[in-house]
């Protein structure tokens, strides 16, 4: 792999952008549908009939490996960065919805009980009592999510779902170890700058 | 005239796990009243509140407040009588990330459309309300801090702001000196007699220690294993009453020596009968 060959720039710059832009669209695109998955598969808040089946479909979910869901989705919608987003998202509910039921269920119920005795609606509990209370824990979550996506998402490519791993195995194929420890050291240093920013934000929020 | 009578209970039981955990056959409590609940734990007096409150339904009986029958079928009717009955808790139960501010404006959410508070707007004549409640708790140099940085004084004043903002007509207090030291506590309750005055509320207040009953409330009922063991004046709590209320020989815990303490006796556990003065009261 020594010397790198640097020539590969032009593929590196774009591969990790798409990397970055698979990682933020799916697991952002997760997190809209986990929240709302997440309470009502909070037992404390939804009735079993409700959060059972829910709590049931997110274990499923996470029962999948990332690389199966990325097949699964290459041989629905073809080669590229899409079916990568929406492995990651499908992904990013099963265990983004986890974490909000149980933040939620772990959320002192004496505070929200207070808001409703003044009168306050379900809804007005939930915004001014429930979100406050486990808002910086989503984000962290949330946080944490990204990172770990961002490091899956390098390797989605070899299955054809685009990024830098796609070309990380394209070389490999090809025997082209010195454009294949670029793209290796880029992997890396995402990798950190991603643990990094989660990092700042759960040191800010906890 | 006859002073209004604002709660009627008769006849009214909470069962639980096939016992009254309360039974309670009448009871009257005049508009402006301070009533006292004292008791052991378990003695019924939180369950009540929470009855009062809306929160218990109970099993048999009827409770009427404000002329009318609690609890109120609708959702929609039950809100608005969860607006007249303000109720401050042991453990303050502020949202501890938010701002004494907002814990304040908590107390308007029953009075502002959905929409609107959705969309965190509240008017004037709501942030005049919780304004008004804040300096009558001293608090409004205050406003910005966040409620779990305030020591546990300040968060009860802060949760007495939010009921005052609610406009209560009725203020139940559970416990709400239980986790403050006496000097807090006295000043906490010299706060709840002085707003309760002032706004003309009727108070009903939950407290461990008679003593500080006997220091704020008008009357005071006694409650043991879910009923009403005693009710009067505070100059008729004899300290003979004290012993049958909160028991005798059933041994000897922390709030019996809190107990003691407050009230300047000491109980003797081995032989029954006799009260000695602890030294130096």
């Amino acid at each position: 792999m020594m010397p790198p060959d640097w020539s590969v720039w032009d593929v590196l710059w774009r591969a990790s952008i798409e990397t970055l832009q698979t990682t933020i669209a799916g697991t952002f695109l997760g997190a809209l549908l986990a929240y709302p998955l997440g309470v009502l598969a909070a037992s404390n808040w939804t009735p079993a009939w409700i959060h059972l089946p829910v709590k049931a479909v997110m274990a499923f979910i996470r029962s999948i490996p990332l690389l199966i869901l990325a097949l699964l989705f290459v041989s629905a919608v073809g080669l590229g960065p899409f079916p990568g987003v929406l492995a990651i998202a499908v992904h990013s509910v099963g265990v983004l919805g986890r974490f909000v039921a149980e933040e939620i269920e772990a959320t002192d119920p004496r505070p929200l009980l207070a808001l409703q005795g003044t009168g306050a609606s379900s809804i007005q509990v939930i915004q001014h009592g429930l979100i406050p209370q486990v808002l910086p824990q989503m984000v962290a979550h949330l946080a944490i999510r990204f990172e770990m996506n961002l490091r899956d998402s390098t390797i989605l490519g070899l299955v054809g779902a685009g990024g830098l791993g796609f070309y990380v195995f394209l070389y490999i194929k090809q025997f082209q170890w010195e454009k294949t420890g670029v793209l290796c050291l880029a992997i890396i240093f995402l990798v950190f700058a991603g643990e990094f920013v989660s990092w700042q934000i759960r040191k800010r929020l906890i | 005239m006859s002073p209004e009578i604002i709660i009627r209970l008769k006849g009214v039981a909470v069962r639980r796990d096939d016992r009254d955990i309360l039974s309670i056959d009448n009871l009257s409590i005049t508009r402006g009243e301070r009533v006292a609940f004292i008791g052991n734990s378990g003695s019924g007096k939180t369950t009540l509140m929470r009855m009062l409150k809306g929160y218990i339904t109970p099993s048999r009986g009827q409770v009427e407040v404000m002329g009318t029958p609690v609890p109120l079928g609708s959702r929609s009717r039950m809100r608005m009588y969860h607006r007249q009955i303000g109720m401050i808790h042991q453990h303050f139960d502020l949202i501890e990330r938010e701002s004494v501010w907002q814990n304040v404006y908590h107390g308007r959410l029953g009075y502002v459309p959905l929409m609107r508070s959705i969309l965190g707007r509240f008017n004037a004549g709501d942030r005049d309300i919780c304004m008004r409640a804040l300096k009558e708790v001293r608090l409004e140099d205050k406003l910005y801090r966040s409620a779990r940085t305030l020591s546990g004084g300040e968060q009860q004043r802060v949760a007495i702001a939010r009921t005052l903002s609610q406009e209560p007509t009725i203020f139940l207090a559970d416990e709400p000196v239980s986790s403050l030291d006496p000097a807090l506590s006295e000043d906490i309750l010299d706060l709840l007699v002085t707003i309760c005055d002032a706004y003309r509320l009727t108070l009903l207040i939950s407290l461990h220690l008679p003593e500080l009953a006997c220091r704020i409330a008008d009357r005071i009922i006694a409650m043991k294993a879910g009923k009403i063991v005693w009710q009067g004046l505070p100059e008729e709590l004899s300290e003979e009453k004290i012993w049958e209320i909160y028991g005798r020989g059933e041994g000897k815990g922390e709030g019996n020596e809190r107990l003691e303490r407050a009230n300047g006796f000491h109980m003797d556990w081995g032989h029954g009968s006799e009260v000695h003065p602890l030294p130096g009261s």
